[in-house]
């Protein structure tokens, strides 16, 4: 690696971590709800994603957080018959408005998926991807970038050998690292993760919850979780979904320990789900 | 805690008491054997091994039958001479017997013992087909001899058999050479130099061809040329235009100067035929009748009998490299298919070029950018149905459309100056390449469009939540991941094009074609000209040859050859796919 380059592995240090409510809020979502054809999938959702935290999406399976999440970076454009009303504001700017740049709203939002999907390139091809379609061919630049993802990705001192090997030899553990290493290589203000440790052993789940908590206060981090241990451990906020509605959304310690619905109590008590 | 409706559950294996009969519910689905045998699947097992088997057996089966005749035909056979009963004598290669019913007529006429024996064989006799050869002398090239014919058979160790340029092969006795004013005969005849006369006489004959074909050729060339450019000049300006006169005396002088190289030329070629005549051989059948030969009309010749395993294996290869280097001599039947193998793989090599392209393009639209509903779904369906449309069809649509439209167009306007005479307006290489791309690419198609279906969608999802445009997470992931499966499209494309005969029939192919379509000439790739065909190669030389028996072997090591050809053009392609799909699957977890 050239000299001079800045990898930045110490930044949790040297990044204030933000206290809550202190930078507002990053993203709006206003009176959202969303339509599969005729299938109402989200009703009127409305909440603030605070800067800098972790928020959590908790609820049943099929309560609309995963739509809710790909509404964000508006991966559900790719489904035939989709209609949406109420306002997403990203930085104060709606996203779906007809002259938004999606592909600069998804550079600006890097997502991780339920099941890792690395690309079938080499491990270094993979984190430099979002650059590369950037059209940047500078290899100094790509080779920092590269450097710099995989060590925030907790991801480096594993693969530092391997960077030339397929990405579809590593283990799924890894695969999801690298997904992320490849969702922050961008440089973008906020994280997705649908479900990120639904399809990993517990062993790796215990790494990406390090990770996920090691990031935050860098980049504003939403979380798709069915697993209340989970977000109970890795997040600032809490917000439990249900039937496609949000039911109740605040600091995580009140919503596992003193929520005001009695569905939520149920939820996170594990009565029901 | 003890589990709930543990005490209940008498099917459990723990808590059943031992001498407690079963339930009687798990009786009720106790089934009689038979039907259980047929629940298992078992007969259905069976079935489905049996066929696999029979398709199996019968591929195999078919692939020895043209190994085995293929490769054996050019392995030289024993000349056996055979003395009639009725005193005339019979030389030749016995090529094959069977048994026949012997016609009233003829029994007859044969002797009461034979008669005898052929009725205690419920009239049947056996017969050999011979070989005969000298087809100038005899007018046949084979002969049925049955066994009672016979009255004695021998091999004579002194017995030749020459293949000639014209007429075919003569079986019989060297009976002198002369070279210039020496006459060679009996004991001064010897083999090892009449081997080495028989070279430089060879040599002599592709001295002349070498003239005659590219020497002249190419004068003739010049000559077309400049007799084009004057027909351009005179379409542009009129015959009565100055510029029409100035280009007419340029004309008139060049094609003078080209005369002259040409009369060179043929002086040339001629005092080499002229020594040429002067050695001749001549040959004498086993009944005794003499044919006089130029030593260079000989291709091979040898002592059929008297060849040793080696030599034999020898005159093997060198049959073998006739027939994969030279043209074709005789209708076809006797010579080698260098200029068949060459067009079948030009045009199988174009077909690719244009249908790879234009097929995966139009199968990325259909599952990547066109709006899946019901406009798609017809257009799949029309798609797939073209795969089933007869091939002849194909032919009569690229010969209607391509040759007579597309070409008399291009003709119109490009090659107005060799008109009536068509250069595109006809069947030709190019022709009949896109009419087997278009015969092909629904195969294409709708492997690409599967290859395309089976990227997983997490990996477009991967790439567009990147930032990637769609046409970047194409082009970067799903091309690439897609690529091995549209290669094993493109190579049953290709297969099924290079064995596609019927369309080309129409469209380009023909029986002998005069010129390669690449020669040192430019464009170098002539896209317009005829071509030959191995597959065409199979039905005109089997079907349509004055001698159907003498062509039978021909038809099989051609047959052989086709079939080698697709299996080296695929084993290629699947190297290209596998080398491929390496790249993208290294160590899948």
């Amino acid at each position: 690696m050239a000299e001079g380059i800045d990898t930045r592995t110490d930044f949790v240090q040297t990044i204030s971590y933000p206290r809550k409510g202190e930078d507002g809020a990053v993203i709006e979502i206003e009176k959202f709800s969303l339509w599969y054809g005729s299938h109402q999938a989200l009703f009127d959702n409305t909440l603030n994603i605070e800067r800098g935290l972790v928020t959590a999406l908790i609820g049943p399976s099929g309560c609309g957080k995963s739509t809710l999440i790909r509404s964000l970076n508006r991966m559900n454009d790719l489904i035939d018959g989709l209609r949406i009303s109420g306002t997403i504001r990203f930085n104060a700017e709606n996203i779906y408005n007809p002259d938004v740049d999606v592909i600069g709203l998804r550079k600006r939002m890097g997502m991780v998926f339920q099941k890792p999907n690395p690309f079938p390139m080499t491990v270094a091809d993979n984190v430099a991807y979002p650059l590369r379609v950037d059209g940047i061919r500078d290899r100094r630049v790509l080779d920092a970038t590269v450097v710099r993802a995989l060590k925030a990705a907790a991801l480096w001192d594993e693969v530092k050998d391997r960077l030339n090997d397929n990405a579809l030899g590593l283990s799924g553990g890894q695969q999801q690292r690298l997904c992320i290493a490849r969702a922050i290589a961008g440089e973008p203000d906020v994280l997705l993760m649908d479900e990120p440790c639904s399809a990993l052993d517990p062993l790796a789940t215990a790494k990406i919850e390090d990770l996920i908590y090691e990031l935050r206060g860098r980049y504003t981090i939403i979380i798709v979780t069915h697993n209340m241990q989970q977000a109970a451990r890795v997040s600032d906020n809490t917000a439990f979904m249900y039937l496609g509605t949000l039911i109740e959304y605040g600091d995580t310690r009140t919503i596992f320990t003193n929520p005001k619905h009695g569905r939520t109590q149920d939820y996170v008590t594990g009565r029901f789900g | 805690m003890q589990p709930l409706g543990k005490e209940k559950n008498t099917y459990d294996g723990e808590h059943r008491e031992p001498d407690k009969p079963l339930p009687q519910a798990s009786r009720a689905h106790d089934v009689p054997t038979g039907s259980a045998l047929a629940a298992r699947g078992e007969p259905f097992l069976w079935g489905l091994g049996g066929a696999l088997t029979l398709g199996i057996s019968m591929i195999v089966g078919f692939i020895i039958l043209i190994l085995w005749n293929g490769l054996i035909t050019f392995y030289p056979k024993p000349v056996c001479m055979a003395t009639l009963k009725n005193s005339r004598i019979i030389a030749g290669e016995p090529t094959r017997s069977e048994l026949y019913r012997v016609a009233d007529e003829q029994m007859e006429s044969l002797d009461p013992d034979v008669q005898d024996e052929i009725r205690a064989n419920q009239g049947f006799a056996s017969r050999t087909l011979y070989r005969t050869g000298n087809y100038d002398l005899y007018n046949e090239d084979f002969r049925w001899v049955s066994d009672f014919e016979v009255q004695s058979a021998s091999m004579p160790p002194d017995i030749f058999f020459v293949e000639r340029l014209e007429w075919g092969p003569f079986i019989g006795f060297i009976h002198s050479v002369r070279l210039r004013s020496q006459e060679l005969k009996g004991e001064s005849l010897e083999l090892g130099s009449l081997y080495s006369e028989h070279l430089k006489a060879v040599r002599r004959r592709q001295d002349v061809r070498r003239i005659e074909r590219s020497e002249i050729g190419a004068v003739n060339h010049k000559m077309e040329k400049e007799r084009l450019a004057l027909r351009r000049v005179a379409l542009r300006h009129g015959e009565q235009s100055d510029a029409f006169q100035e280009a007419q005396a340029r004309y008139q002088e060049r094609v003078r100067a080209l005369q002259a190289e040409y009369e060179q030329l043929h002086s040339e070629a001629e005092s080499i035929k002229q020594n040429d005549a002067q050695y001749q051989v001549t040959l004498v059948d086993v009944s005794g009748r003499e044919k006089t030969i130029l030593l260079s009309d000989i291709v091979r010749f040898y002592p059929a009998n008297a060849l040793s395993t080696f030599q034999k294996l020898g005159v093997y290869v060198s049959r073998w490299l006739e027939f994969l280097t030279q043209e074709p001599r005789e209708a076809n039947t006797e010579g080698g298919v260098m200029p068949a193998i060459f067009g079948t793989f030009v045009m199988t090599v174009l077909m690719a070029i244009a249908v790879a392209p234009f097929g995966v393009m139009a199968a990325l639209y259909l599952r990547e950018y066109a709006k899946q509903g019901r406009l798609v779904s017809i257009i799949r369906i029309c798609v797939n149905n073209l795969a089933g449309v007869p091939s002849i069809v194909y032919g009569v649509f690229g010969l209607g459309f391509f040759a007579y439209i597309v070409g008399a167009s291009i003709d119109e306007l490009f090659f107005r100056e060799r008109l009536p005479s068509p250069t595109f307006g006809t069947g030709g290489l190019l022709w009949a390449a896109l009419t087997l791309a278009l015969l092909t690419v629904p195969v294409v198609i709708v492997a690409t469009e599967e290859a395309l279906a089976a990227v997983p969608q997490s990996m477009r999802e991967g790439s567009l939540a990147c930032g990637a445009s769609k046409w970047q997470t194409i082009r970067h992931i799903v091309l690439p991941k897609a690529m091995p499966g549209i290669m094993t499209g493109l190579i049953l494309a290709m297969a099924r094009g290079a064995g596609e005969v019927a369309p080309l029939m129409l469209i380009g192919v023909v029986k002998l074609a005069p010129e390669l379509p690449i020669d040192g000439f430019f464009p170098y790739l002539h896209l317009e000209r005829s071509f030959m065909h191995l597959g065409f190669h199979i039905y005109d030389v089997g079907f349509q040859s004055r001698n159907s028996e003498a062509a039978k072997p021909m038809v099989f090591v051609t047959t052989l050859l086709l079939i080698s050809l697709i299996a080296v053009m695929n084993a290629v392609a699947i190297y290209a796919r596998n080398r491929l799909k390496r790249k993208y699957y290294v160590g899948h977890f």
